[in-house]
Parts: C-alpha cells; structure tokens; sequence
C-alpha cells in the first residue's frame, strides 16, 4: 500500500468533517484494504479514518418495533445475536453467508452495504480499466468477460451486479438506513454512484440501520464455493404486515432489485406452482450480456426456493 | 548484527532441504523447539522476535539496539513511529508505518514468518490468519496500528504452548500440512476451534476452517488432527 495518514475518530461529526475533506473511512477494512492495495481508484486518499474507535456504534438494541443496529456491530455479532435471529431472520442468515467465519469476524454491517462492486474491470488495479464508475466514457464489460454481470441492464453507465449480501435482507425487511444527516429506506440506497455503490455523498457515514421487526423472513444465497465467495444470485424473502411479501435479489443489477412481479405471482400464497410462476415472471424482463445467460435460470429457481422456504418456515 | 546463527536463520536456510524429511526424520523438535525448551518458562515464547531495521534490513536483537542502530546508521532521517503490540504474551515496541499491515508490521518488525507469510494479500485465502483478542481475523487485511491495546497471537505463540503441544504433535502425526504455506492460518483457527468447542465435530471444524484455503487438500487432515488434540488437551493438560 501507499503512504496515508491514519487517524481514530471518536465522534461521528469529526469522522463525517474528516471525510468531507478527502479522507476514506475505514469500518472493518476487509473491502477498503484490497482497493487501496490494488490501487483502484483514480485518486489515492491521503487520509484513513477509523470508525471502529466511535463510541457505542457496535450496539444491537430493540427499540420498539424494531432493532437498531450500529454499522460498527460486526457481521458475525449481528449473525449470532438471539434479536435478530428472532425479528430478523434474513438478516441474520445473510450476515451468516457473507464470505468465511474470519472475515466476518472483521467485517460491519455498514461496510458490507457501502462495499465497493466487485466488478473485475472497474477492480483491475492501477485504474486500468478507466470505466464510466470512475470518469470514462465506456465500460468494459460490455464487450468483455461479463459472466457475473447484469442481467437486468444498466444503471448509471454501469453493469456490475451487486454482491452486498445483507442488501436483499435489508431491502425485504423494510429497514432504514441511518446516515450522518439523513435517513434514507434501504431500498433507495444502493446505487452505482461513482465508485461507491450507495447513494453516499462526501462526508456522508452510516451510522446505525433500523429494521422492523418481522415474523418471517427467509435469505438464500448462490456462490460458487460456498465457503467465502461473494454471491451469482442472493435473494431474500419477508413476510410483511397484512400479508404483503417482499421479494428482492442482488447481484442480478448493479443495486439489489425489488422482484414486484413476483410478489404479484405469490399474492394469493405461496405454492409450489405459484412460487414458480414468480420466478418466470421475476426473470421475463431479464436480458442476459454475452457470458451471463446461465444466471438467469439460477435466479429463476432461486426466486422459487426463497418463496417455498418462506412458507415452509412457520413463524 | 551479532554474529549468532538464530535457529530461525538456520531453518529458512536448510528449509527448503529439509522440509521434506524434517517432520519424520528429525522429530518436531527440530522444527518447532524441544518440548523442554517451549515450556521452560511456562509462558508464551517470543524469545525468536528478529528486530529488523525498516531501512536496511539489519537484525537486532531488541528495540534498543534497532533504536540505536537507527541513529547510528540513518541518522540523515527521521525513524518512523514505534508503537507497543501485545503479540504472544508479550509487549513488544516496534517500528510502525500507519499503512502496514499486521502482516507486514510482524514480517517486518519482528521477524515472524508463520502467519505473516505473504500469500493472497487480499483477504481471500486465510493463510494469514492471526487471534486477536482471541478471534481469528486475517493478519493482511489489518491495519497494525488499529491493533494497539490487542492480544495478537500467532502460530508461533501458540506451537510454543505447552498446553497446545498436543495439537502441533497431532498436525504432525495427521500430516495435516503438506507444502506447509496456509498451516499457520489452519493452526491458529485450529487453537480458536479448541478454546470454543471441547470437543468439536466435524461440522464445526469444517465451518470454523472454511475461510482457509488449501491447495494440497489437506482438509481431512485438519479434522483428524484437531479431533484427537481435542482429547488430549481436555484429558491432561488444562
């Protein structure tokens, strides 16, 4: 790594003023080392600022309907916290997929929803690939290897799919992301932005998320090696008030897609014919890149076997 | 430097030789320390720490002699920051640059070569897997000075054990390592699923080693070989 200068906030308002000016936040390190390493941004921040030093961010509390849970608290501590597993079951089942038992003993919630794509062109060290994320005029993937990419199209010049795993989790509980001067709902907040991939502006920091507690929710995930890869496809399931189901997949779309049309499908409940009538119906707007075709049947199913756990888990 | 030949210089350079017969032939002793000599004090061993100058590489035998070696030899510039590390039971001042990674600070500073080996770099293999604080977490995708006030441990620190002497025995008669380059990172989690689980299935200790990487596929091994220390740790020695 090149040199920075490496500070400890204590208050969010002096990471927050810090950051403005420049500096990266660092939350557990695990996505930021490597981009630093490799050297992928146009620009090399001058200034880390660790967050891990703020006071009481880590925290998991119950606060009415629902949990309020620190981005400091620690993938691994959100997976096994007994709350969560309660009221938020998707959450706590995707915290537990995220990459291997040791880096989610590092990683934080906040991190893993701000988390760079994971795009090989726009992550191709030294700033190589100078694509539209980072001021180019073209994106790479179009015409090259694009076996992970969008099947869903292009948002904001970008095709890269989305690989934070608590995002679908997140966005099918209804939870809210708390920032430093504002509260956004999760399904809002992912976005290809720049390179980040989150609607985070300069010396913006996540400081808590705020999920509603639910009495069903299912998450299941599709990597290639179970054990650490980031997702082909994830999709979680929620059980809402009234009925209501929400379905979301990431890594179909450069930010994590609301399935409404399979929502439609299982209106009436779930069944094995239903949940598969939403999966058909999730991926008929789905246009596959040159390399990425097989993920369209991978995410066919996946919208199925979401759907049959949700009914098969009773609450 | 002094002229001594640390048992550490002695192993790098016969390694590559000897790595293939010195399990079997010359015993674990020869690799790893006597028995005698890890629990002679009855504490965590850092006596092998190599103080390394930052600058030019030469070894000292502690930080006031890498101090004064600093002044002496590169008196034109300023010496980096030092700061304590709790690595191995220890308080070790060293030499730190806020962009060093934990992996890089323990290579670096102090000479260690078992977790601190340089392999993926990016978080993805485990090879560099160290406890702090008692939980695994990846050596290379750690800033060493957001370690200050930690318990870091190693593989070294841990070997040297004598309580955890079972397990080195058992990853010897298990072979549980064949090219030996993700065996640190194996082996500290492997202390971790021991400190966790009394008697940890095979489950467990699949889940807990998912994050390592082995491209020799010792994974059975692993599970053999953590098993039976298992028994014998719980049996006689805590």
């Amino acid at each position: 790594m090149r040199e920075f200068t490496h500070m400890q906030a204590y208050t969010v308002k002096e990471a927050s003023q810090n950051a403005a000016r420049g500096g990266m936040v660092i939350a557990g390190g695990t996505d930021l080392l490597g981009t630093l390493k490799d050297e992928i941004l146009p620009v090399y921040p001058s200034l880390i600022i660790d967050l891990k030093t703020i006071d009481g961010l880590d925290k998991i509390e119950e606060e009415g309907d629902s949990l309020l849970i620190g981005s400091m608290a620690k993938l691994a501590d959100v997976a096994a916290d007994d709350k969560v597993k309660k009221h938020c079951q998707a959450l706590s089942e995707a915290c537990n997929r995220v990459a291997s038992p040791t880096i989610r003993n590092m990683a934080t919630l906040g991190g893993n929803i701000c988390q760079m794509h994971r795009c090989w062109y726009f992550r191709t060290p030294d700033d190589r690939f100078h694509c539209s994320r980072k001021g180019g005029s073209t994106c790479p993937a179009y015409m090259g290897d694009n076996r992970y990419h969008s099947i869903f199209g292009v948002q904001n010049g970008c095709i890269a799919a989305s690989s934070h795993d608590t995002a679908p989790a997140l966005i099918a509980l209804g939870a809210t992301i708390i920032t430093s001067n504002r509260e956004v709902l999760a399904e809002g907040f992912f976005a290809a932005n720049g390179y980040r991939s989150c609607i985070l502006e300069d010396g913006e920091i996540v400081t808590h998320v705020r999920v509603p507690k639910c009495k069903k929710s299912v998450f299941e995930k599709f990597a290639l090696r179970r054990s650490i890869d980031f997702p082909i496809v994830n999709c979680a399931a929620a059980l809402g008030s009234g009925g209501t189901i929400q379905v979301v997949m990431g890594g179909v779309f450069p930010a994590p897609l609301r399935l409404t049309a399979a929502e439609k499908a299982v209106e009436k409940g779930i069944t094995e014919a239903s949940a598969a009538k939403a999966g058909d119906d999730a991926m008929a707007d789905a246009s596959a890149l040159s390399g990425n075709g097989y993920k369209i049947e991978i995410a066919r199913a996946m919208v199925k076997r979401t759907l049959l756990r949700l009914e098969g888990q009773k609450a | 430097m002094s002229g001594k030949v640390s048992r550490r210089d002695f192993l790098k350079a016969g390694g590559a030789g000897l790595a293939g017969v010195a399990f079997s032939a010359l015993g674990i002793g020869s690799v790893l320390g006597s028995e005698t000599e890890a629990s002679g004090d009855g504490k965590n061993n850092v006596e092998e720490l190599v103080y390394v100058c930052p600058v030019c590489g030469e070894k000292a035998e502690n930080f006031d002699a890498l101090q004064k070696h600093f002044k002496e030899k590169h008196a034109q510039l300023d010496a980096p920051a030092s700061m304590a590390l709790h690595i191995n039971g220890a308080d070790v001042e060293v030499y730190v640059e806020d962009h060093w990674t934990l992996r890089e600070t323990l290579q670096r500073a102090v000479g260690l070569t078992g977790n601190a080996k340089e392999m993926c770099d990016r978080g993805g293999c485990g090879s560099c897997t160290v406890l702090i604080d008692g939980k695994p977490a990846l050596a290379c995708t750690t800033l060493a000075v957001e370690c200050k006030g930690k318990k870091i441990e190693t593989s070294e620190g841990i070997a040297a054990d004598p309580k955890y002497r079972p397990l080195v025995e058992a990853y010897v008669k298990y072979d549980a390592s064949q090219c030996g380059y993700c065996t640190p990172g194996q082996f500290t989690v492997a202390k971790y699923i021991l400190t966790k689980y009394p008697n940890p299935t095979q489950e467990q200790i699949r889940t807990e080693l998912s994050g390592n990487i082995c491209r020799c596929g010792t994974y059975s091994r692993h599970v053999q070989a953590i098993q039976e220390a298992a028994k014998a740790i719980k049996g006689g020695n805590s």
